[in-house]
């Protein structure tokens, strides 16, 4: 009986101070955007309530589909690009033998201990048109290169893979990088005796074993890309890029907020954000779970 | 339990907590100032401490508080939504006040500045346009700091050594014609590497300040929307040519970045629209063009027509919740209107007093070293009185962006046509402007709470 | 014969690595030449200065004036003791925080668990811009503006720390370990402290750098809390150096190189307990 009434109380004990924190400072302010959807407010004073008006016009609204689909972009090449390139990088320094490895390791980590002020002062003078280190070197190697090639205005979305690779890739690649250290050397020599090569045993031994930790790593990466907003916002220079080809959807929440001061209709962005997330999310867990079956 | 450096973290918050405890951070009581403009804190320091030594009760003390504009965003949005405190006074920039012009002007976050204005014959003594940024519905909202007429700079060495007279320049078409031979491909792949004018579809504040020199407007008197009105279609059409084909003299040199820098140092771009702000930025964090450059009107749009613009601007603006209004008040003029200050002013940051009477200062009428020993401040001077008004609406900002956006698209229509000639342009623009106010007014119009008269 | 064989067959491997190495070092590089140029030197050259001395580098006019101007014209000292305060308790807080949270949502089973572990993956999708507006009122409401409470308690409850935390004990806390404690009639807390804490040192030593990094780094949080210049962190202090009318970019690198230097030093001494805690945080249990 003791036992049990000591089961029940102490969950909540040492949930309390997270419990109580989460609910103040991430719940409560929730439902507050959730009221914030549905009004038209200016000031403390003026609210009106506008019914579901916000939910209608996001539906008809381009921009929310411009940003939208910019994000979708976004994330589909910042799963393949940078997950590929975190893999690679961790497969490499995984090689029995290699010496260096925790230097090449603190490397490829370095770019997470930056601030994004520096990464967006640091790719801006790279992506710069005639002077950017990327265009005069293309340049200089190549005349036929043209110097005006506009990176973070007629491709922003490669601008953006290219910083977020640099600055991403090396903490996914730790990830990987434990994950590989739980594959056992028997099944890989295991593998070498059955006669495959390197792609077969990557296929057949090494994924398998990595699947969980790539799967959630995807997950993180989808989540965190969904919600990309101040990467780009610092390398187009507090701006959503010419023509709005770097707005995201984040980016417009807090554009609508921020710089219209229009924080129901932002809300109801943030809000169909969610949903959106939820419903790939289910959709993510039901493929998994057919892929399993 | 922990590693060597879960250790060093854990002894690192208490030893810095216990810091926290014997050594506090001084406690602020008394008035706050914010601003987001660095050059503005030695000079406000100075003529604060001295306003403090006049006010010695703590209640009266003023303090200074420089922050991002990026967070002063955030945080005048949050506060004013809120009803939480801001500063009693509010140093910010024209597109940033106009955000907190949303709803009804009697619920406006600032002090409503009119009547004071009026009654203090200030509205005579400052340049008129100086307020018009700060101004919603007929109520004006800031006392404003500067007044950012426009000059063309442009690399005087060059030119002059080229032999070629900038007399001749009268309007832009002029400027494209006589500069012209200083157009120059030094590196043989076949691509010119000197412009003659920093200018890009990117660059939103520039192409509004032209908009506003050819006479066009993104709202009217009635802060009501006009992106679509028939001078701007016209000069959108003019700005492609100017960036694209066989006529093309604009390179894309930004500011306030080390490669745009770079282009001025090296001569690949010969001429820039500046701002006196941009003149002081330019002396600061460009010394490599001391000697080298010079001020002149900007060429017109057309002949006779103006030759500055406006870009830019800052205010002052009262905090409505702040208690004693009054002391605020003083202090915002103590500060803006004080000779002192707006020489100070000139001094550091080449920015010119909107007050009429400052104009006689000994420092505007100096040669400047930097400028090859021009008076740039009577040059600047001389334009104040025709610089452009603009509305201002909560929505300014985005109607910016719909220019860009619509600039973009038209430059592109002309590339795939490859016509360049403003006849050809003038019914696409007319219709891509169309487009974007009707987007932009659909957007407005769901605003209940901004009611216009 | 063997032994050379290898050798030889990681030197594509070498070449691979050590090419990624030089892309990702590179703009450090120019950071660390930037901080050292003058404001005319720095359009000049794109890494150092040329000039007449060894490798065709002008070596005197290197200097060092960019980091004496930041000692002098700016109270760096006071920021970087408002970034150690700042970063340091609120990792030790929300470590503390998430990791009691985790252990409950992974290791027992209670009314309400299923709701709050789903409120606790929910929010881990929901983007910070949409809570600035209402955090920034409650702050007010809370009379928490303008101090360091209302920036740390706000961070100390991420829905990612509970998230970790529960993954990382579902993975390497047995069951059976706690069952035995309970028998030999240990309290919870020192079950808590002597058998899990152990068992998941590695996540907390990842989980305490990772919440130091996002503290560290962050420059427009605080600045909406707080609203004394006295009070703000490193991180502040830099990006001011940054305003917006103007950019000394020798500075601005200066100040940037001070402050990576500590989360530097920070993650070569948790390497090791970094790498095996993502690991137990990611992997299903």
């Amino acid at each position: 009986m003791r036992a049990f009434d000591r089961r029940t109380w102490i969950p909540w004990m040492f949930s309390a101070p997270f419990l109580v924190l989460f609910a103040t400072f991430t719940v409560w302010p929730l439902l507050q955007s959730l009221l914030l959807s549905v009004q038209q407010t200016f000031g403390p004073k003026r609210t009106v309530f506008i019914g579901l008006s916000n939910f209608a016009f996001i539906l008809r609204d381009p921009l929310f589909w411009q940003a939208l689909g910019n994000t979708a972009i976004y994330t589909l090449g910042a799963v393949c690009i940078q997950i590929s390139t975190s893999l690679m990088l961790a497969l490499l320094l995984n090689r029995p033998g290699l010496r260096g490895r925790s230097f090449f390791r603190l490397v490829f980590f370095a770019p997470s201990l930056v601030g994004l002020v520096f990464v967006g002062v640091l790719f801006t003078l790279l992506f710069q048109k005639r002077t950017g280190l990327i265009n005069s070197g293309l340049h200089a190697i190549i005349p036929a290169w043209d110097p005006e090639f506009a990176w973070t205005d007629n491709h922003v979305m490669a601008s953006l893979l290219l910083a977020s690779t640099w600055l991403y890739a090396g903490f996914n690649m730790i990830y990987f990088l434990a994950a590989l250290q739980n594959v056992s050397r028997e099944q890989l020599e295991a593998a070498d005796l059955d006669g495959a090569g390197a792609w077969g045993r990557f296929w057949h031994v090494v994924l398998p074993e990595i699947r969980p930790v790539l799967s959630f790593v995807t997950l993180l990466s989808v989540i965190g890309s969904f919600q990309l907003f101040e990467l780009p916002w610092v390398l187009l220079n507090n701006s959503a890029g010419p023509a709005n080809r770097g707005l995201t959807v984040v980016m417009y929440l807090y554009q609508t907020g921020f710089l219209v001061g229009d924080l129901g209709y932002a809300s109801a962005i943030g809000w169909v954000l969610g949903l959106i997330l939820v419903l790939a999310a289910l959709a993510q867990t039901r493929l998994a779970r057919n892929e399993e079956t | 339990m922990f590693s060597p450096g879960a250790w060093l973290i854990l002894s690192g918050a208490v030893a810095s907590s216990l810091v926290f405890l014997l050594w506090p951070a001084p406690a602020r009581s008394g008035r706050a100032f914010w601003i987001f403009s660095p050059p503005n804190v030695k000079l406000y320091e100075a003529a604060l401490d001295n306003w403090n030594a006049q006010h010695p009760r703590p209640a009266e003390q003023t303090h200074l508080a420089l922050i991002h504009y990026q967070a002063l965003e955030r945080r005048l949005v949050a506060a004013f939504t809120s009803d939480a405190p801001v500063a009693d006074l509010v140093e910010t920039e024209g597109l940033l006040m106009a955000r907190l012009f949303g709803g009804p002007v009697e619920d406006v976050g600032f002090v409503d500045l009119t009547d004071r204005i009026r009654a203090e014959g200030l509205n005579d003594a400052i340049v008129p346009a100086a307020f018009s940024q700060w101004t919603t519905r007929g109520h004006i909202f800031g006392l404003p700091h500067d007044l950012n007429p426009c000059l063309l700079a442009y690399r005087a060495d060059i030119v002059e050594a080229a032999g070629i007279d900038v007399g001749q320049i009268e309007t832009w078409n002029d400027f494209r014609r006589v500069l012209a031979p200083l157009i120059q491909d030094f590196d043989g792949d076949g691509r010119p590497d000197r412009f003659l004018l920093n200018f890009w579809e990117s660059q939103r504040d520039l192409a509004d300040a032209l908009l506003l020199q050819a006479g066009g407007e993104l709202f009217d008197q009635n802060d009501q929307l006009t992106l679509a009105s028939e001078a701007n279609a016209r000069t959108l059409a003019a700005l492609v040519g100017w960036l694209a084909g066989p006529e093309r003299f604009c390179v894309d040199a930004p500011e306030f970045t080390a490669g745009g820098d770079r282009m001025r140092l090296d001569g690949t771009v010969i001429a820039s629209v500046l701002p006196d702000w941009q003149a002081g930025t330019w002396k600061n964090y460009i010394p490599g063009l001391a000697g080298k450059v010079k001020l002149m009107p900007l060429p017109a749009w057309t002949r006779g027509g103006l030759r500055t613009t406006v870009w830019g601007g800052t205010a002052v603006g009262i905090a409505k919740a702040a208690p004693n209004v009054e002391l605020s008040w003083k202090l915002a003029k103590h500060l803006y209107l004080s000779p002192q200050i707006a020489e100070q002013l000139f001094r550091t940051t080449c920015i010119l007093s909107p007050v009429k009477a400052h104009w006689e200062l000994p420092v505007y009428h100096q040669p400047d070293a930097y400028f090859s020993g021009q008076r740039i401040g009577e040059m600047f001077i001389a334009q104040a009185p025709h610089v452009p008004a603009r509305r201002s609406s909560p929505y300014r900002q985005l109607a910016m962006e719909r220019v860009t956006s619509a600039l973009i698209a038209l430059k592109a229509y002309a590339v795939a046509h490859d016509r360049f000639d403003s006849a050809f342009l003038l019914p696409e623009a007319r219709r891509l402007l169309a487009e974007q106010q009707q987007d932009l007014a659909a957007r407005i119009a769901r605003n209940v709470l901004y009611r216009l008269p | 014969m063997h032994a050379s064989n290898r050798r030889f067959s990681l030197l594509p491997i070498y070449l691979t690595l050590s090419l990624f190495a030089a892309l990702t070092l590179l703009p450090f590089a120019w950071m660390v030449a930037a901080a050292l140029k003058s404001q005319d030197d720095f359009f000049t050259s794109i890494f150092l200065p040329p000039g007449s001395g060894p490798f065709g580098v002008g070596w005197e006019r290197l200097t060092l004036a960019n980091f004496a101007r930041l000692f002098t014209e700016f109270p760096v000292g006071r920021a970087m003791l408002n970034s150690i305060f700042f970063s340091t308790v609120t990792s030790a807080l929300a470590t503390a925080a998430c990791a009691m949270g985790g252990y409950a949502l992974a290791k027992f089973s209670f009314k309400g668990r299923a709701l709050l572990t789903g409120a606790v993956l929910g929010a881990l999708i929901v983007p910070t811009s949409l809570l600035i507006a209402p955090t920034y009122k409650l702050l007010w409401q809370l009379g928490l503006l303008n101090s360091y409470a209302g920036l740390i308690l706000p961070a100390i409850a991420p829905a990612f720390g509970v998230f970790l935390f529960r993954q990382a004990m579902l993975n390497s806390v047995p069951r059976e370990l706690l069952e035995a404690a309970r028998i030999d009639g240990c309290g919870e807390l020192r079950i808590f402290f002597t058998v899990v804490v152990p068992l998941i040192r590695p996540m907390i030593g990842a989980f305490m750098l990772i919440t130091f990094l996002g503290a560290w780094n962050n420059f427009i949080g605080p600045q909406i809390v707080l609203q004394d210049a006295e009070a703000f962190p490193l991180s502040v202090a830099i990006n001011n150096l940054r305003g917006l009318h103007g950019t000394d970019y020798g500075l601005i690198m200066a100040g940037t190189l001070l402050s990576i230097a500590p989360v530097m030093c920070l993650f070569l001494l948790l390497q090791k307990e970094f790498i095996a805690g993502l690991t137990s945080g990611a992997v299903k249990g």
